[in-house]
């Protein structure tokens, strides 16, 4: 596959803040990209300096072959979906999708009925077929989405950045949008860079993660790679499902707040050493119970847990504060009771332990 | 006190506000239906009549009190308040437009601009002439007094744009761009749509401020008189009502402006809804 955008060493500061530090990347055409970061993390810049509303102060940006680190945003050919939709209010649904066709500069649609033709289907496309004479503020969240989306899209972009595109709607609408997306997104064949702040988003959207940390990328790879293989703490933590220990490498394990805890294989290189386990990999067991050779056990003050239809999770206090949590998928077994302010062990396999160091 | 009590104070204060704002302005109206030529501007009214709406139009039998010198300054006020709205307005967009971002001096720059209405007037006018006939330069009321009104009207047309877009949501802007528009002709057909109520706002400030514009006028305009100019004339002879029937006139001619100006608002504003309003009938 062939590399649609390519970003070497991109830097962009406010002031004395880097916001974007040496980014390095490269999307492949044709696919679903996602960008996941925690707020200001430099995800939004990075899409602003793609699309060519920031300048970068270094770096260059090479757009299918093409050097455009200094062209203008309407010569890139990059479509861009705003948090907020930024729709045209004084047009009609149909005039802010029909707006880039007849108004671009490069090769301008001027036959009427070519123009309404590409509109209508573009229309049919996103499912808004009816609300063509409505105006922006008679339509609801996701509808004014889809209009956001057709209007970029009518104008064949090559690569279409979305900047948290399903942040502004309701659960229920976010994922039902989020299967459209992908969609749509294979009926036109163009490459999506789709920033979000959620996890389960990032992982559930993109074909290929990236995660951004401290203006840099992180972590570039498919949605398994990033959930089970995170190259670091940070990785580990923007995934919202790893307990993690700081701590050193010792004999026989990684020396935490928890005493000496085992692993099995190499530890992973990075910068701040870890210990990670996920939350679902925990057994919850009554304190003092026996532990097999393969097993890692420690022991927490149970605080509370949180039903969420599929699962529950538990929350326990560690004995230096720390909050440690587990996730026991109900399709598996049955929910247990557990009692607060009670001690209990929990415990996980040496093998499923991530450490970094 | 309760809650009606503040409430009945309130609408009295503001009764009492209006009645003080619009006060001046009724007695002028009253008198202007003095019967005339033999009566003055006091009361008591002799006799209701319309004779001095007539006299301004020069339809009654000549008598002792000349008719208003204001046929020419009336155009001369109205072409150059029309100058100086479109140039002011013109003005104020671009420079309003071109503080979005900061730039270098750009607090200075802002300070020099708003600066021109607030130095008094007077002072403005008769350095104008002063440094017209220093170099030269022949005073005229389409000349250097139209300089002056536009300093004068200037900011407050800036002012009035700079508040819009300062409410202004530049990510249309910028969504029109990466739909491949060039930023001149998203200007055209997004920014301006957008920012007309404020341009309208704009518009009708500096025509009004220039309309009845007399300090700067009084030393920059020469020999040929604008309208605030004329009348102020005529005072110091003698005051008869045929200035306030010209009062109410041209009252009632601001009026209509604001009329259009309300018009204009209005169907920019409900564009929008009207659309709506069809989808759903």
């Amino acid at each position: 596959m062939s590399a649609v955008l390519q970003l070497s060493n991109v830097v962009k500061t406010y002031g004395d803040l880097r916001a974007l530090d040496g980014i390095d990347l490269s999307l492949p055409d044709d696919s679903y990209v996602s960008l996941l970061g925690p707020s200001g993390s430099g995800k939004t810049t990075l899409l602003r300096v793609i699309a060519g509303f920031e300048p970068p102060e270094g770096g260059t940006i090479r757009f299918s072959g093409k050097d455009v680190t200094n062209t203008p945003p309407h010569e890139r050919n990059i479509g861009f979906v705003f948090q907020n939709f930024a729709l045209f209010p004084h047009l009609s649904v149909y005039d802010n999708i029909a707006f880039g066709l007849v108004n671009r500069a490069v090769d301008p649609v001027t036959d009427p009925k070519l123009v309404d033709r590409k509109v209508r289907d573009m229309i049919s496309l996103v499912g808004l077929t009816g609300l063509e004479g409505r105006a922006t503020t008679q339509i609801s969240g996701g509808q004014k989405q889809r209009v956001a989306l057709a209007r970029t899209l009518v104008t064949e972009p090559q690569m279409v950045l979305l900047d948290e595109p399903l942040g502004a709607l309701d659960a229920n609408l976010r994922a039902r949008m989020r299967s459209e997306l992908r969609m749509i997104r294979e009926r036109c064949g163009v490459t999506f860079l789709h920033v979000t702040g959620s996890e389960t988003e990032a992982l559930a959207m993109g074909d290929t993660v990236l995660v951004l940390d401290r203006a840099r990328i992180a972590q570039q790879g498919d949605s398994d790679t990033i959930y089970n293989r995170p190259c670091s703490p940070a990785v580990a933590r923007f995934l919202n499902c790893y307990n993690l220990f700081s701590g050193k490498m010792a004999d026989g394990g990684f020396a935490t707040a928890q005493g000496l805890l085992g692993f099995q294989g190499q530890p992973q290189r990075a910068a701040d050493p870890a210990y990670a386990i996920r939350y679902d990999r925990v057994d919850i067991r009554p304190a003092g119970a026996a532990v097999t050779g393969d097993e890692v056990q420690i022991e927490g003050t149970f605080i509370a847990s949180e039903y969420t239809g599929s699962a529950v999770n538990a929350f326990f206090s560690l004995d230096d504060g720390k909050v440690f949590e587990v996730e026991a998928h109900l399709s598996h077994r049955a929910p247990e009771n557990h009692e607060p302010h009670r001690r209990y062990a929990l415990a996980w396999k040496r093998e499923d332990a991530l450490v970094f160091a | 006190m309760n809650a009606s009590g503040i409430k009945f104070g309130l609408g009295v204060y503001t009764t009492l506000f209006l009645v003080f704002l619009y006060g001046p302005l009724v007695v002028l109206a009253i008198l202007s239906f003095q019967t005339g030529p033999e009566g003055g501007p006091q009361f008591p009214i002799i006799e209701w009549s319309t004779y001095w709406y007539k006299h301004l139009f020069g339809l009654t039998p000549p008598s002792r009190i000349a008719p208003l010198p204001i046929d020419q300054g009336l155009g001369r006020s109205m072409l150059l308040a029309m100058m100086t709205m479109v140039v002011s307005t013109i003005l104020g967009v671009t420079a309003a437009q071109a503080f979005r971002r900061r730039f270098t001096g750009s607090g200075v720059v802002f300070y020099l601009i708003v600066l021109g209405m607030m130095v008094p007037g007077v002072l403005v006018g008769l350095g104008m002439a002063l440094v017209a006939n220093t170099l030269g330069i022949e005073r005229h009321w389409w000349g250097t007094a139209f300089v002056l009104h536009v300093v004068y009207t200037f900011p407050f047309a800036f002012l009035v744009m700079l508040a819009i877009f300062n409410r202004f949501d530049s990510s249309v802007e910028e969504a029109s761009w990466s739909l491949g528009v060039s930023p001149a002709r998203t200007f055209r057909k997004i920014t301006f749509p957008l920012i007309f109520p404020g341009v309208l706002s704009a518009m009708l400030f500096a025509f009004t401020l220039s309309y009845d514009e007399f300090s700067r006028t009084l030393f920059a305009s020469g020999r040929d008189l604008t309208l605030p100019l004329a009348i102020y004339g005529t005072f110091s002879v003698e005051v008869h009502p045929n200035v306030f029937a010209f009062g109410v006139l041209t009252t009632l001619f601001s009026f209509a402006l604001l009329s259009v100006y309300a018009v204009l608002m209005g169907l920019s504003v409900r564009r929008a809804k009207r659309i709506a309003v069809q989808e759903e009938a």
